[in-house]
C-alpha cells in the first residue's frame, strides 16, 4: 500500500526511459494471401454476419467481406430496422394527431420534425451495426471492408474500400450477398422521385402524393409511413390481393379495409404499363390487368416495391462456373452446397423466402454443416410479419394454399373486439385465425391481423414446430388480460368453442 | 431465519411421511394378492437438495411397535438434524443402518417396516431396491381414478432423485405429454402399455392428439402419418424444379476438412531469467541505515522496482481484449492503444550461483503439468514467492519468472526493466 502510494513520482520519470522498447511496430495487416482461412464469407448481411459469428464461436478462422462499409446488410441499414423505426414513430405521430381525444388526452399543436425522425432512425441503425462490429471482434472474426470476387475456387480477390487490393483463401467459402430491389422497367430509379425502399427511408420531405407500385409487405409498410406523415398514397397491385401470395386472403382483405380507413387508396388487379418522370409530376399509365380501361396516375414520388432479386453482380460466379437459375438465384443442394462442395450459399441470393430470420437460420445451419456435418432449418415453420397498423403476421399454410392442394382443414377465428385487453386499449381491429386438420386437430397455419400480431405469431410458430393441436394451445394457460388470450380463444374456437365470443 | 428453517423441516418431514404412506399403499395391494411382506424403509430426502445424510439415532428398536406420529429416527444432514415421524401405526421390523451411520444416499434402504399385528417371523423380506415399489406405485395410478389430483404431485415431490439412482433405462417419453394427449389418455383410461403401442407422428417422435385419436379409432388410421409426411415435405426447401441443369450429384464427400478433435493445448511453462546485480541496492540500503537509521529490507526495493517494471508491458502473444476493450474500440473510445498493459509479475530471486550452504537452491521446474494450470486458465504470473534473502547475494542474482510461452517477450521486458531500475538508480525507489 505504502509503496504504491510512493511510486507515482518516480514512475513518471522512469517510464519515459522504457517507452521506446515497449512500443512494438504497429502494422495493420490483412490476411496474407498465404494464410488459408477455415471459412471466408462474402457479405456481411444477416446471413453473412450470423454465419461469421457462429463460425467464430465454433473456433474456426473466419473472414467476412462486406462492401457497404457497415455490417448488417439490407436488414439493418436499409430494411427491417430503419423501416421499423419510421413505422413506430410515424404511428405515434399519427395516433397523437387522430387518436387522443377519445382517450381523454388533449394535445396542443402537433408538428412533425422529419429531420429528427430520421435522426432517431439513424441512431437505431448505427447502434445496431456497431454492435455487430463489436460481436465480430469478440468472436475473433476478421472483417474486410471491400468487394469480393472469386479468383479461383479457393481464393477471393478483394478490392478494398479504402483502395488497394488483397486476397483471401478459404477452405470453405460462403456466398451471402443478399438481394436488391427489382427495378421497374421503363422507370429509372433515382432514389429522389422514383424510389425503392432505400429511398423511401430517407425522403427529405413528405411528398404530397405517392404511388406505390406493388402491394406487398414492403410497399404497404413504406406506404403506411408516408401516408401517416401526410402523403396521399395510392397502392397499385397487379394481383387481386395485397400482402403478397403468402398472406391469407381473408386476412389480406381485412388488412386492406383497415389501411383504406387510414387513408390509403388501393388499385388491385391493376397493371402499370409505363411511366414518365420528365414532368413535374411522375405519370404512370395503368390499366386493369383484366383488360379494363386505361388510366393515368400522377404522383410526386413513385415507390417501386415489386419485389427483390438476388444480388450476385461482380461476384465472379462465372469465373468458377457456379450456376444460377432463371431468376438469378444461386443453385444449391439441400446442404447449401453449390456445384463446388466447399462453396455454399445462403440467404436472399438463393432459394426460399427473402426474410432476415430465414437467412439467420440458414447461416447457423450452414456453419453446422461445415463443422459438424449436420444442420437444420424447418422451412415449413418460418413466420412472416407485416408491421403496418394493425400488424399482420402468419406462419404455416394459408387457406387458399390448403384449398388449392385439396387438403381438408377446419377454421377457428376470434376477433380482437371480444378481447378484454384490446378493448381497454381501444385498439380492437383484427382477429386471430387458425387452420387445423379436421381429424387430428393438428395446427396447419395461423394468421393474425391485429395489435401485436408480430409478437403473438411466435406462439403459433412454436406450436407448429412441436406439432401441437389447437386443443394443446387451448389447454395452455394464457395470462389475463392479454391480447394473447385472443390466440387461445381462437384455438378453442377451432377445436371446440370459444368462451368469450 | 429460524422460523423459515423450522418450516422447511416441517415440510420435509411431511414429505417423508407421505412417502411412508405411499409405500404402505403399495404394500396394501400386495397383501391382498400374496403373503404379507415387510416394506422397505429408505433414506428419506428431507429437502429437495438433500442427496445423503447420517443417521443420528434410532428412536425405536427392532421389533418395537410405533404409532402414527411417533419419532422413528433422527437424521442429520450437513445443514440440520431432523426427526422422522411415522405416518401410520406399524412395527419396526429390521434396522439395517445403525446409529451413527454416515453418508447414506437418499433412497438407500435403512430398515424394514411391518404393519401392526403382522407376525414378524413370517414376513417376507422384499428385495433391496427402492425402484420396484416406485414402479408399482406408478402402475397403480390409473386404477385409482378417484384421487387423480393427489397422485402426480406426490410422485414428483417424493421421488425427485429416483430415476437417477436406479439402474433402469430412461422412460420412453422423456418430455411431458401434450395437454390434449394427456386429456384423451385420462378420458379413455389408457394405461402405459397402451400408450406405448401408439405410433407417434410428431416431431422427434412426439405423441400427438391425432395419434391417440387414430389409436382409439376415432379417425382414420393413416391420417396422422399423412400429415406428418406433408409437414416433413414442407420442412425442406423446394429445390425440385430449378430451371437449370442440377449440378451433378454432389459427391458424398461430406466435408473437405474434418477438423481433428482439438486437443487441449498443454501450457508449457518457460523459465525466463536475467542476472541482476543488487550491489547498488545494498549500497543504498546501507546509506539509508546510516543516515536515517531505518532498515529498508531488500524485498521493499524489489517489490517497488517490480511495481514500476510492471507498468505498460508489451502484450502477451495470446492477448485477448476484454469485451469492454472491444466495445470501447467500436465506440472509438480507445485513444490509448492497447499495445501495452499492466503486468502482474513478481520475480523469484536466487543468488548466482546458488549457494548450497546458505540457502535453498531454486527448485527445478517439474515437467509435469499440474491440473490447476488447466483449471486456472492462462498462467498470468508466477506465484509471488516470498523472497528468500538467504539466497540473495550482494553481487549478481538471478531474477526469474515462470510464464507461459506467449508471455515470454512480456516477461523479458519486465525483467530488463527491473534490472535497469535496480542496478542504475535504486535510491529513487525509496525517495
Amino acid at each position: 500500500m505504502l509503496s504504491s502510494r510512493l511510486l507515482p513520482r518516480s514512475a513518471v520519470r522512469a517510464r519515459s526511459a522504457f517507452r521506446p522498447s515497449t512500443l512494438p511496430a504497429i502494422v495493420r495487416t490483412y490476411a496474407s494471401s498465404s494464410e488459408e482461412k477455415d471459412l471466408v464469407i462474402i457479405g456481411g448481411g444477416v446471413a453473412g454476419y450470423v454465419a461469421a459469428i457462429k463460425a467464430g464461436q465454433e473456433g474456426m478462422k473466419v473472414t467476412c467481406i462486406e462492401k457497404r462499409g457497415m455490417l448488417g446488410g439490407t436488414c439493418l441499414n436499409v430494411g427491417c430496422i430503419p423501416s421499423k423505426s419510421l413505422l413506430n414513430n410515424s404511428h405515434l405521430y399519427h395516433q397523437i394527431l387522430h387518436d387522443t381525444k377519445n382517450r381523454g388526452i388533449e394535445v396542443g399543436d402537433v408538428k412533425l420534425n422529419l429531420k429528427e425522425m430520421m435522426k432517431a432512425k439513424d441512431t437505431s441503425v448505427t447502434g445496431l451495426t456497431k454492435g455487430i462490429e463489436f460481436l465480430f471482434k469478440k468472436n475473433g472474426v476478421e472483417y474486410i471492408k471491400g468487394t469480393g470476387t472469386f479468383a479461383s475456387e479457393n481464393e477471393i480477390k478483394v478490392a478494398l474500400n479504402e483502395g488497394g487490393e488483397t486476397s483471401v483463401k478459404g477452405k470453405n467459402i460462403l456466398i451471402a450477398t443478399g438481394s436488391e430491389a427489382t427495378p421497374f422497367p421503363g422507370l429509372e430509379i433515382d432514389e429522389k422521385r422514383v424510389i425503392t425502399s432505400t429511398g423511401a427511408l430517407a425522403l427529405e420531405k413528405v411528398p404530397e402524393s405517392m404511388v406505390v407500385i406493388g402491394g406487398g409487405i414492403i410497399g404497404l409498410e413504406m406506404g403506411s409511413v408516408w401516408s401517416r406523415l401526410g402523403a396521399k398514397v395510392t397502392v397499385v397491385e397487379f394481383l387481386n390481393q395485397i400482402g403478397g401470395p403468402g398472406m391469407d386472403a381473408e386476412i389480406a382483405k381485412s388488412a386492406q379495409k383497415l389501411l383504406k380507413k387510414q387513408g390509403m387508396e388501393f388499385k388491385l388487379g391493376t397493371k402499370v404499363n409505363s411511366g414518365d418522370n420528365s414532368g413535374d409530376k411522375i405519370k404512370l399509365e395503368v390499366d386493369s390487368s383484366k383488360g379494363g380501361k386505361p388510366e393515368t396516375l400522377e404522383a410526386d414520388v413513385v415507390l417501386v416495391a415489386i419485389g427483390r432479386r438476388p444480388y450476385t453482380a461482380g461476384l465472379g460466379l462465372e469465373n468458377i462456373g457456379l450456376e444460377v437459375d432463371d431468376r438469378g438465384r444461386v443453385v444449391i443442394d439441400s446442404e447449401y452446397r453449390t456445384k463446388a462442395a466447399h462453396i455454399r450459399c445462403i440467404g436472399d441470393c438463393t432459394f426460399g423466402p427473402m426474410l432476415a430470420h430465414k437467412a439467420e437460420e440458414e447461416a447457423v445451419a450452414a456453419v453446422e454443416y461445415i463443422k459438424k456435418g449436420y444442420g437444420h432449418v424447418n422451412y415449413g415453420v418460418i413466420p412472416s410479419v407485416m408491421y403496418t397498423h394493425p400488424e399482420v403476421a402468419w406462419v404455416g399454410q394459408n387457406e387458399q394454399e390448403l384449398k388449392s392442394q385439396n387438403i381438408p382443414y377446419k377454421v377457428g377465428t376470434f376477433p380482437f373486439s371480444a378481447n378484454s385487453r384490446a378493448k381497454t386499449n381501444l385498439d380492437t381491429e383484427g382477429m386471430v385465425k387458425m387452420l387445423a386438420d379436421p381429424e387430428t386437430d393438428r395446427l396447419l397455419g395461423c394468421h393474425i391481423i391485429g395489435p401485436n400480431a408480430g409478437e403473438m405469431i411466435a406462439e403459433a410458430t412454436l406450436a407448429l414446430e412441436y406439432g401441437a393441436s389447437t386443443e394443446d394451445i387451448a389447454r395452455t394457460c394464457h395470462a389475463h388480460p392479454t391480447l394473447a388470450e385472443a390466440f387461445k380463444e381462437a384455438a378453442m374456437a377451432t377445436y371446440s368453442k370459444a368462451i368469450h365470443f | 431465519m429460524a422460523a423459515s428453517f423450522a418450516t422447511v423441516c416441517r415440510v420435509s418431514t411431511r414429505l417423508v411421511s407421505r412417502r411412508v404412506t405411499q409405500g404402505a399403499a403399495v404394500r396394501g395391494f400386495r397383501t391382498s394378492a400374496a403373503l404379507p411382506a415387510a416394506q422397505n424403509f429408505t433414506m428419506p430426502a428431507l429437502s429437495p437438495t438433500m442427496t445423503e445424510g447420517n443417521i443420528a439415532t434410532w428412536k425405536v428398536k427392532e421389533g418395537d411397535g410405533f404409532a402414527a406420529g411417533d419419532v422413528l429416527l433422527e437424521i442429520e444432514t450437513d445443514k440440520a438434524s431432523m426427526d422422522v415421524e411415522a405416518q401410520e401405526d406399524g412395527i419396526m421390523f429390521k434396522i439395517f443402518e445403525g446409529d451413527g451411520t454416515k453418508g447414506i444416499q437418499v433412497g438407500t434402504r435403512i430398515g424394514l417396516l411391518a404393519e401392526p399385528g403382522d407376525d414378524i417371523s413370517q414376513l417376507e423380506i422384499p428385495a433391496d431396491e427402492s425402484k420396484p415399489a416406485a414402479k408399482e406405485a406408478k402402475r397403480e395410478e390409473p386404477s385409482q381414478p378417484l384421487k387423480p389430483t393427489e397422485n402426480p404431485p406426490q410422485k414428483k415431490a417424493v421421488n425427485p432423485s429416483k430415476p437417477k439412482k436406479s439402474g433402469q433405462k430412461a422412460p420412453k417419453l422423456a418430455y411431458p405429454l401434450y395437454p390434449s394427449v394427456e386429456h384423451l389418455i385420462k378420458e379413455h383410461k389408457l394405461d402405459e402399455s397402451a400408450i406405448s403401442e401408439i405410433t407417434p407422428t410428431g416431431p422427434q417422435g412426439r405423441l400427438l392428439k391425432g395419434d391417440v385419436l387414430a389409436y382409439l379409432g376415432a379417425i382414420s388410421k393413416g391420417r396422422p402419418s399423412e400429415i406428418e409426411a406433408r409437414f416433413n415435405h414442407n420442412a425442406h426447401l423446394d429445390l425440385s424444379n430449378i430451371k437449370l441443369a442440377k449440378p451433378a450429384a454432389a459427391p458424398p464427400a461430406k466435408k473437405t476438412d474434418k477438423p481433428a478433435a482439438a486437443e487441449f493445448p498443454i501450457p508449457k511453462d518457460l523459465l525466463v531469467s536475467l542476472p541482476v546485480s543488487l550491489a547498488a541496492v545494498i549500497e543504498v540500503q546501507k546509506k539509508i541505515q546510516d543516515n536515517l537509521g531505518t532498515f529498508m529490507p531488500l524485498s521493499t526495493f524489489v517489490s517497488r522496482a517490480a511495481e514500476l517494471a510492471n507498468d505498460e508491458l508489451p502484450l502477451a502473444g495470446n492477448f485477448k481484449p476484454t469485451a469492454d476493450d472491444l466495445f470501447n474500440q467500436v465506440l472509438g473510445l480507445d485513444k490509448v492503444d492497447p499495445k501495452v498493459s499492466r503486468g502482474y509479475y513478481m520475480p523469484q530471486i536466487s543468488a548466482l550461483p546458488p549457494s548450497s550452504f546458505t540457502g535453498v537452491a531454486p527448485k527445478p521446474k517439474s515437467a509435469k503439468v499440474d491440473i490447476i494450470d488447466f483449471l486456472a486458465g492462462t498462467v498470468k504470473r508466477s506465484a509471488p514467492k516470498s523472497l528468500r534473502t538467504s539466497g540473495i547475494s550482494t553481487g549478481v542474482n538471478t531474477f526469474s519468472l515462470t510464464v507461459s510461452k506467449p508471455e515470454e517477450k512480456r516477461a523479458q521486458a519486465f525483467l530488463a526493466r527491473l534490472k535497469v531500475v535496480l542496478e542504475n538508480d535504486p535510491g529513487r525507489l525509496v525517495l
